[in-house]
């Protein structure tokens, strides 16, 4: 994928351009929203990654233009703003996630490939598919390699993160923004128990396990 | 030059600017009673007089001048003790107790006079008296007055005077005296609430304005004077405590830190490391860095905030039974007994999501704290006051009396839980969360022990009726 990033901290985009080319993401850095701006119009990137406060043009500012432009490419706003309110102010400002100060690589890893197939997904899809895991959203039937599996509802909507996500890896903060609409750590191990009920239901009896545990990352959902 | 201080107070401006109006009150008050008096008296006088000149013209009227003449005579003559002058056309004196006319150049018809009637007392003394009179020229051209001595009305007009003017400076002395015992009182009391404020300036937040327990508004301000010292004391002590629990929560796992990568380095440079676990673990220690300083900023951001941002209504019991559907599966995995008994159709205005986030913290306090076997129950209600509580009950080692307060305190952990994870600012972030809502964070003591475990711990969040 080719990536902007727009981050007047240069070394924190160093960092970044480090995680991101390691996951074989081609990246571009912006140090100001104008530079951001100017290389924004210039097109052909798959998400941008934007800082909220920066010289020149802010964040909030920059997407806003862009968005009236007429550009939709997906952003992940940056920010060490982390209230509730700030978050809003950002998704309505064009944002499409929203990612507070410190975080973790993978986290961005994740998040910024979660938005690039979020694009890809432009019609509503009923009926979703991995492998030999099928998910009938209309119906709520789940079946791998025609053998009916039963879920409850939380299960469901776990699962169906996780095929939306599919071959990608979520972070288990992922998961309690976009199972739960929780954005806080639990200090507790909560996600992992769910993820192993899942584990139990989807992978027990089949000779490969799709759900994987990815380390110092969270999990994934392969064929 | 400057006024004395007293001079220069409020209370004893207003006092003079009510004195003012006071006095002229007063003075409208003395006037009329002074025209209502003195008046009175003087006009008896005039109408004594009058009524002798009518009885003398009606004399006249009967038998002419002679009449009039003898009548004048026998008048001057008896004890009567008004004066008579009957006058030729000229004005030259014919008869009377005067030898002249008060009013030397007579030229009306009718005239009243006020004059000094000087009389030689029996010893040779002169006196003078007051006198008044009415003079007036009869149908015949002749000219007849007839006056009174007034020296006895008038003295008693000046006693009614004297003793209003009296009464006059008796107000003023009066009005002055209240209002220097007024503004003194004022700013006695002002100047106590003064000096504690100059005193919290200085640095002294301890200082305190004594309240008196008279309910005054001088009690309100200094009450109201006293807890915002109080707050301001506790927000810069928790800032303070904040600071050196921040230092001491960051350097441990900081130094911790620092040693694992420096182990590394050397192992590294040996050739024999496993620089990978190093690293992973010194990320470990890195993050559980960051998750300390994310709890502190979330703590003093609700405590700096005067209300809980984005509050909104919305129904507790559908939260707990969201909040418990996330933790549920961990308490069985854990081998707890979990419990829910949630009321539905309450109504909590407050902020959804940081609710939320401490029940969700009280739940993780509860399955970290409790061994297996144990139980935990999470149970929403509204309680006979009217209030909307959340508890969380376990069956873990629970919190001493002693303790309770304390671990409501930033970073505190309890000696027996240092070994669980988690940076000890869950309770303390539940309270904020509390506060925040204006409500507060229970501690109590669980179901007791079951299966030697502790006594237990019962952890309400509890928010005002009509919140």
């Amino acid at each position: 994928m080719r990536l902007l990033i727009v981050e007047d901290d240069t070394e924190a985009s160093g960092a970044m351009v480090t995680g991101l080319a390691e996951a074989g993401h081609d990246c571009l850095c912006a140090p100001d929203g104008e530079a951001g701006l100017a290389a924004a119009r210039g097109g052909g990137f798959d998400v941008m990654v934007v800082d909220r406060m920066m010289p020149k043009l802010d964040g909030v500012g920059m997407v806003e233009a862009l968005r009236r432009d007429g550009d939709q490419t997906p952003v992940l706003f940056l920010s060490a703003l982390g209230e509730i309110n700030d978050r809003v102010t950002g998704l309505n400002a064009g944002g499409d996630d929203y990612l507070v100060k410190p975080y973790a690589l993978a986290e961005l890893v994740a998040r910024v490939e979660a938005l690039s197939r979020r694009r890809e997904t432009g019609s509503v899809q009923t009926l979703l598919k991995l492998g030999d895991l099928e998910m009938d959203l209309i119906g709520r039937e789940v079946r791998r390699a025609g053998r009916d599996i039963d879920l409850q509802p939380r299960e469901f909507q776990l699962l169906e993160f996780l095929m939306r996500h599919g071959g990608q890896s979520v972070t288990r903060t992922m998961l309690l923004e976009g199972v739960w609409n929780y954005h806080f750590d639990p200090q507790t191990n909560v996600i992992d128990v769910h993820i192993s009920r899942l584990r139990a239901k989807i992978d027990k009896g089949f000779d490969k396990a799709m759900l994987q545990t990815v380390r110092g990352a969270g999990y994934r959902l392969e064929a | 030059m400057r006024l004395p201080r007293l001079f220069r107070t409020t209370p004893f401006r207003l006092t003079l600017l009510f004195l003012a109006l006071f006095a002229a009150s007063a003075s409208a008050f003395l006037a009329y009673i002074y025209v209502a008096t003195a008046g009175e008296v003087s006009n008896r006088a005039d109408a004594r007089v009058a009524r002798e000149f009518q009885s003398l013209e009606a004399v006249y009227a009967r038998g002419g001048f002679p009449a009039l003449n003898q009548e004048v005579i026998e008048r001057t003559t008896s004890d009567r003790p008004l004066l008579y002058l009957l006058m030729s056309k000229t004005g030259a004196p014919i008869s009377g107790s005067i030898a002249r006319s008060p009013i030397p150049n007579f030229g009306g018809t009718r005239d009243w006079a006020s004059f000094t009637l000087t009389e030689v007392e029996v010893d040779g003394s002169l006196v003078k008296r007051p006198a008044r009179g009415l003079e007036e020229r009869l149908s015949g051209g002749e000219i007849l007055f007839v006056g009174a001595d007034v020296s006895e009305s008038e003295a008693y007009v000046n006693k009614i005077l004297r003793a209003l003017w009296g009464a006059g400076a008796l107000i003023v002395v009066l009005g002055l005296a209240g209002g220097v015992l007024v503004s003194r009182n004022v700013s006695r009391n002002i100047a106590g609430l003064t000096g504690v404020i100059d005193q919290a300036r200085s640095g002294d937040l301890a200082a305190r304005a004594p309240v008196r327990g008279t309910g005054d508004e001088y009690d309100e301000l200094a009450a109201g004077l006293n807890d915002m010292l109080g707050r301001l004391e506790r927000s810069i002590a928790g800032m303070r405590h904040a600071g050196d629990a921040i230092a001491h929560d960051l350097r441990s796992p900081l130094t911790r830190l620092r040693a694992r990568l420096e182990a590394a380095m050397i192992e590294a440079d040996a050739g024999r490391s496993d620089a990978k676990l190093a690293l992973h673990q010194a990320l470990e220690d890195a993050d559980g860095v960051l998750r300390t300083f994310t709890a502190v900023l979330a703590i003093a951001r609700l405590e700096a905030a005067t209300d809980a941002p984005s509050q909104a209504v919305f129904d507790p019991g559908e939260l707990a039974r969201d909040v418990t559907e996330l933790y549920e599966p961990l308490c069985e995995d854990k081998g707890l007994a979990f419990e829910a008994e949630i009321a539905l159709g309450l109504r909590l205005k407050g902020s959804r999501e940081i609710i939320a986030q401490a029940l969700a913290n009280l739940l993780d306090n509860a399955v970290k704290y409790t061994p297996a076997g144990g139980a935990i129950m999470l149970r929403v209600r509204r309680r006979s006051s009217g209030e909307i509580e959340f508890s969380v009950t376990d069956t873990g080692p629970g919190i001493g009396p002693d303790d309770r307060d304390r671990v409501v305190e930033r970073f505190v952990r309890l000696e027996n839980s240092r070994n669980a994870p988690g940076v000890g600012l869950g309770l303390s972030l539940v309270a904020a969360v509390a506060r925040a809502h204006r409500g507060r964070l229970e501690l109590d003591e669980g179901p007791g022990s079951i299966d030697g475990g502790g006594p237990g711990l019962r952890a309400a969040l509890v928010f005002p009726a009509g919140a």
